[in-house]
């Protein structure tokens, strides 16, 4: 079973994401903020990160640029999850080293698709 | 001597003259001095004023810098609760919580609806918002107008089929290159082609594009209602469909054609309509092909200035 770690702040938001993906079959991984995320992805090497990027202490970008330097998630689909859909934001998350983006409010359904882009 | 320096409302300050003899001075000095005493109070006047304006664009500039930050907030704000309720909701509809009754998946549908128009609500709310705040930036870039043309087709050819309508695109062949906000201009042709094919039942909803005196024409004719001349002027400004019980009806934010307009003139360009009721309706967008510098300062300080 694929596993999948979710950096996400918001408890309604994790929810809806861990529903959808053990749903699809998916085995899931939560940490709430930035750091927890970094340590959460070197102790468990998710197959896939979808990264929150508005978080309580280093933001989403931050916690990518970190998740990258650990050489073994170097090539980790990292997906960015963000509600910061203003022109130039997509470019700064693949700047920061996430692989695709997803602007919130998403669809269950387009997340899912996405995930599997990246999981087939 | 004493000159003093007499300002618009005020006596600013005094020049004094002394001299160690006695006896009064020479008409020239005075006439000398009175000119020194006008300019003085010229170049304070001036000093002020300098300084009046510096403190000023400085308060713009921050005015701005707070808009701009409130509307990245207002932003993440308004759509992290709607995300929970159309998440949910897109997760029930697909029965992972288990199958629904019908008649709770009816009222489901209905939720999901209207989030999605509350959420488009808020996109073009957050639009017309930067707009105002002039925190919209064009990104000028070479585009091919064709490509911009065939994508909106794209994006609304399957609609106009679904409601039966003939849909034309009529590019002129060796259109130049354009320069301009592509991203904005597709925008703009897709909330008109959109409204077209919502607006018409029956028919055909045509797409033009052409150049003329260094500016693209583009039109957007339907054989829909048409639109009254005392209408013409209103359906640009801010929530006003010609007949807002249309507006449930139809769909659509009511705000689509304000920003459109809004969008054209940042690039220089003008928006109009030509209509008659009961023969159709014919929009036309007229663009500079090569969109230049932007005022952009100027439109940031009337922004944070109102």
């Amino acid at each position: 079973m694929k596993r999948i770690l979710v950096i996400e702040d918001t408890e309604d938001n994790r929810q809806i994401v861990g529903d959808l993906l053990s749903s699809a079959g998916y085995e899931l991984i939560e940490a709430v903020d930035g750091l927890e995320g970094v340590a959460t992805a070197e102790r468990e090497q998710p197959d896939l990160i979808l990264m929150d990027i508005q978080l309580p202490g280093i933001d989403g970008y931050e916690a990518t640029r970190r998740i990258r330097k650990i050489p073994a998630l170097a090539r980790v689909p990292i997906i960015a999850v963000t509600s910061y859909a203003l022109s130039g934001d997509e470019a700064k998350t693949r700047e920061a080293g996430c692989d695709g983006y997803v602007a919130t409010p998403y669809s269950p359904r387009q997340l899912l698709a996405k995930i599997r882009e990246y999981l087939p | 001597l004493i000159v003093p320096l007499v300002g618009a409302d005020r006596i600013m300050g005094a020049t004094i003259l002394e001299r160690r003899t006695v006896g009064e001075f020479p008409e020239a000095t005075v006439r000398l001095m009175q000119a020194f005493a006008s300019q003085s109070v010229l170049a304070i006047q001036n000093a002020r004023l300098f300084r009046e304006i510096a403190d000023k664009s400085e308060q713009l500039a921050q005015a701005s810098e707070h808009k701009s930050q409130f509307l990245a907030n207002m932003s993440h704000e308004l759509r992290t609760p709607l995300n929970a309720i159309l998440g949910y909701t897109e997760l029930m509809v697909d029965g992972i919580y288990g199958d629904l009754p019908a008649r709770a998946a009816g009222v489901l549908e209905r939720v999901q609806n209207n989030g999605k128009h509350l959420l488009a609500l808020i996109n073009d709310v957050l639009d017309l918002a930067k707009i105002e705040a002039g925190q919209l930036s064009l990104t000028l870039e070479d585009y091919a107008m064709p490509d911009v043309v065939r994508s909106v087709v794209s994006a609304t050819e399957s609609l106009a089929n679904a409601k039966g309508l003939k849909f034309i695109a009529e590019i002129v062949p060796g259109l130049p290159t354009g320069h301009g906000d592509a991203r904005r201009l597709s925008q703009v042709l897709l909330n008109l082609v959109g409204n077209a094919v919502k607006f018409t039942d029956s028919g055909e909803v045509a797409i033009g594009a052409l150049a003329e005196d260094g500016n693209f024409v583009l039109t957007v004719r339907d054989t829909g209602p048409g639109i009254a001349p005392e209408d013409q002027d209103k359906i640009f400004g801010e929530f006003q469909q010609v007949d807002n019980s249309n507006t449930r009806k139809k769909g659509g934010t009511g705000l689509g054609l304000a920003i459109s307009k809004r969008m054209v003139e940042m690039q220089g360009g003008t928006i109009s309509v030509e209509s008659e009721v009961g023969q159709g309706s014919t929009f036309r967008v007229v663009l500079p092909i090569r969109v230049e510098g932007v005022p952009e300062l100027t439109a940031e300080l009337m922004g944070a200035a109102q």
